[in-house]
């Protein structure tokens, strides 16, 4: 077995070949990373996704599905979503507030 | 065969051409008339871990898990490389400009409320806030408490390292937990 495995190959018991699609993502000093998304994606539809991105673009791809992974991990009912609507009502509490301040500014503007 | 009320087999089993058990997993949240919906979801998560993580939920929380698993999938589908993630970078942008702008404000609300208790005082004083001005300005809404877990949630985006030692999943949770947060399904933005 080769020992420089990646962290893929190492969790899937198989031989890192010189093209492994994980190997330039999953280095094998971060066995979690791999270990996350193949538990919430499946290795297989990891490795269809890789493929039909640009290779320049896959780094980044790996990095989101590891975010989101983790998320579902986490909270395995909203997963990601969850910050999605997090943000959303900061969003709204804050627009609220800069229009009740901006109100104020324009009130006591005019009392000047 | 068939979903509990109906004799054709669920929209999972119909994809996955086999018997849709009474008891089948999926037959309650992918009905027969919605295929694209486990479509969607098989594509990205595949169908065994889907059934492994409903199988792992109590029962009144699948549906929602399976909506919010409909999200996710539909995000991959539309940017699969950035997915869900690319919402998420969009929307902290949106959060860090509007708090400046409110802070700009806040502090616009201050000078303007120091000139009518000091009208007599000089320009310099007047603008200058002492420390209890200044603490005011950045508590005044609770949203600032965030303010370090969402930076560092916009840092990890914008320069596309999502890296543990940054924002991690459960420090954004526990900022879900001091927002108290709306049940994210019932919002309709969310979903359309």
């Amino acid at each position: 077995m080769n020992p420089k495995r990646c962290a893929a190959c190492k969790y899937l018991r198989r031989r890192c070949p010189k093209d492994c699609i994980f190997s330039p993502y999953f280095p094998p000093s971060d066995p979690d990373k791999f270990a996350c998304i193949r538990r919430i994606y499946g290795a297989g539809n990891v490795s269809k996704m890789l493929q039909q991105l640009p290779v320049q673009t896959r780094a980044e791809a790996v990095e989101s599905l590891s975010f989101e992974a983790r998320c579902r991990i986490e909270d395995p009912v909203y997963g990601c979503v969850g910050i999605i609507s997090l943000l959303q009502t900061q969003i709204q509490k804050t627009q609220t507030l800069l229009a009740k301040t901006q109100a104020e500014i324009a009130v006591c503007s005019n009392q000047t | 065969m068939g979903g509990p009320g109906s004799s054709s087999p669920c929209a999972s089993c119909k994809l996955l051409r086999r018997r849709c058990a009474k008891d089948c997993i999926f037959a309650p949240y992918f009905p027969p008339d919605d295929p694209h919906k486990f479509a969607i979801v098989h594509k990205v998560f595949g169908a065994s871990n889907v059934s492994k993580m409903l199988q792992e939920l109590p029962v009144h929380q699948r549906a929602d898990a399976v909506n919010s698993l409909v999200f996710e999938a539909n995000a991959r589908v539309r940017d699969p490389v950035y997915g869900c993630v690319g919402a998420i970078s969009y929307l902290q942008n949106q959060v860090s400009q509007l708090q400046m702008q409110l802070a700009v404000a806040q502090a616009e609300i201050l000078c303007i409320q120091m000139q009518h208790e000091q009208p007599l005082q000089s320009h310099h004083q007047v603008l200058e806030l002492d420390q209890d001005e200044k603490a005011l300005l950045l508590n005044n809404n609770n949203i600032n408490n965030c303010n370090n877990d969402n930076n560092n949630l916009g840092y990890a985006m914008s320069s596309g390292q999502f890296n543990s030692n940054f924002a991690s999943p459960s420090s954004i949770m526990q900022m879900q937990m001091q927002m108290q947060m709306q049940d994210p399904l019932k919002q309709e933005s969310l979903w359309t």
